[in-house]
């Protein structure tokens, strides 16, 4: 692997810094409204349900089902030229309808991914300084 | 206060267009606008309003020339204007809706509406470009996983998602490419017009899956122009009028496909007002121009408008509908897929002339009614067309 390429760095700003904090804790925190209990993601100064502007970050339980997947064969940027193919997922998390988050599904032939599919949150380091939320089949070793 | 006037459609024009043409953007623009004067008749001095929308559809290169409203007005001859308004999108359909709110609000009474796309420097340079975009913003939790070109997001995830949930299959995708080049080859502006099997297409790898290159718009340097005027005004212009009959204009969120319901978004939403805003139903429809920027985008629109049930578009595509002589001839000009990326443009283009009996072996045989419909996901709108 060429240690020179970087992936791309996210530049984190004062409404998602809990975020990567998060993540290098291996813990995935996301925004919720203190008044009315919604979850806000990405990230919003405002609750969109309440217009309640009292948010604070929270840690969720890393279950997610899988919905939807792209397998990606081609590298459209440096860093992923030794890493494809590589399973770009869309995934919606239980603790709300319809709250999802992009993510890689990894630990999974890829012969076997399958929309609906139940899934847990996995850190890795990727980079140098960059440990990323991946998701892997629930109950993989 | 006077009537809201019929506004109608009465110049279509399109620059040269092609890969790497070298032309600059304001030359792509300043064809395509004098093309559509000719068309409809006019000079500048008919024209009181203006519509652009520019921007390269990727990275901007240094030193690529922009297209400004008022810069092109001064130009073209249309200065003093009532009416200007650069850079909405999210692609022709902004324009063109900026343009029949001003002319119905009375604020102008004959709009130039304006696409340009320039991807003179496309290819490595843009590449380039992509590469050094900042994880900013929502990108900070996209890019970094590799979420890196727009066929991920507003492509390929929701075509897998559409599989999934409503079975739809890549040899449903598949056929829809080949009825589309057959209409492509029947016009000879299409810049793919080669015979293409379902086999052809299966064939070739994939881009990111389900998706293949075929799936793909074709990235083009263009400029495309339509005008619009009053009722009044389109009886003594050189073209039968097309008339806006109906038209609706959704935003359901921003610029993240994946946090959309990625099956049922911005189409489905702009359907159900285009259709409260008129007597005629989808059944009234003789042929539709649905943007195909890529394909799942198209089989969206067709169950949004209504054509087919949600999760039925695969289906009434495989059965033939939208092939000439079926029940709802689609995208008649081959698409974007085939003529190259307009952004939306070549679809009310498409329409109008449909409707004014200028398409020659790829007419629709007494076409009076043509929907068009431009981009998905978070943003959409549709514009029904209709003759006498």
């Amino acid at each position: 692997m060429d240690t020179l390429v970087k992936p791309p760095m996210p530049v984190p700003d004062a409404l998602t810094e809990f975020f990567w904090e998060g993540v290098r804790a291996h813990k995935l925190m996301i925004l919720r409204c203190r008044n009315c209990g919604h979850f806000i993601h990405y990230p919003r100064p405002v609750c969109e349900r309440c217009l309640s502007e009292d948010l604070a970050p929270e840690e969720v339980s890393g279950r997610a089902t899988l919905y939807s997947y792209t397998i990606t064969m081609k590298p459209w940027h440096p860093f992923w030229v030794d890493k494809v193919p590589y399973v770009l997922a869309t995934v919606e998390l239980p603790e709300q309808e319809g709250l999802k988050m992009l993510t890689n599904l990894v630990e999974c032939p890829h012969d076997a991914v399958e929309v609906g599919m139940p899934l847990e949150v996995t850190f890795r380091e990727v980079g140098e300084g960059l440990t990323l939320p991946f998701f892997k089949p629930a109950g993989a070793v | 206060m006077a009537e809201t006037p019929r506004v109608a459609a009465v110049g279509v024009g399109y620059s040269t267009t092609g890969r790497k043409t070298g032309l600059t953007s304001r030359k792509l623009a300043i064809q395509a606008c004098g093309a559509a004067m000719a068309d409809a008749g006019v000079d500048g001095t008919d024209v009181d309003g203006i519509a652009v929308l520019w921007n390269p559809a990727g990275p901007a290169p240094p030193g690529l020339d922009e297209v400004k409203a008022l810069d092109l007005a001064q130009m073209m001859g249309y200065v003093p204007v009532n009416w200007h308004v650069d850079g909405v999108g999210p692609a022709y359909i902004g324009p063109a809706l900026q343009a029949i709110a001003a002319i119905r609000a009375g604020f102008c009474h004959t709009c130039v509406t304006v696409r340009v796309i320039n991807q003179r420097l496309s290819g490595t340079e843009l590449k380039a470009g992509a590469d050094a975009t900042p994880s900013t913003g929502d990108e900070q939790f996209r890019r970094p996983f590799g979420q890196l070109l727009p066929l991920q997001a507003i492509a390929a995830m929701p075509m897998q998602r559409h599989m999934a949930v409503y079975g739809t299959t890549e040899e449903q995708f598949a056929q829809h490419a080949v009825t589309q080049r057959y209409h492509a080859s029947l016009n000879d502006d299409a810049i793919f017009r080669d015979p293409l099997s379902v086999d052809d297409f299966l064939a070739m790898p994939y881009l990111s899956t389900p998706l293949r290159i075929l799936d793909c718009d074709l990235p083009v340097d263009s400029g495309s122009a339509v005008i619009y005027t009053t009722e009044e005004r389109a009886r003594d212009l050189a073209q039968k009028p097309v008339f806006v009959e109906s038209a609706a204009f959704s935003g359901t969120g921003y610029m993240a496909f994946e946090i959309e319901d990625m099956v049922k978004n911005a189409p489905f939403h702009t359907g159900r007002h285009l259709w409260e805003r008129t007597d005629l139903t989808p059944a009234d429809v003789d042929c539709a121009q649905l943007y195909d920027g890529f394909s799942i985008i198209t089989f969206q629109w067709l169950e949004g408008l209504g054509f087919c049930g949600p999760g039925e578009s695969g289906p009434f595509v495989e059965a033939g509908n939208t092939r000439l002589g079926g029940s709802l001839p689609l995208n008649t000009d081959g698409g974007a897929c085939n003529v190259g990326r307009r952004h939306g443009t070549n679809f009310c283009i498409e329409s109008v002339r449909q409707i004014r009996g200028q398409c020659g072996p790829r007419q629709v045989p007494d076409a009076n009614v043509a929907v068009w419909a431009n981009a998905v996901g978070p943003f959409g709108g549709a514009v029904l067309m209709v003759g006498e």
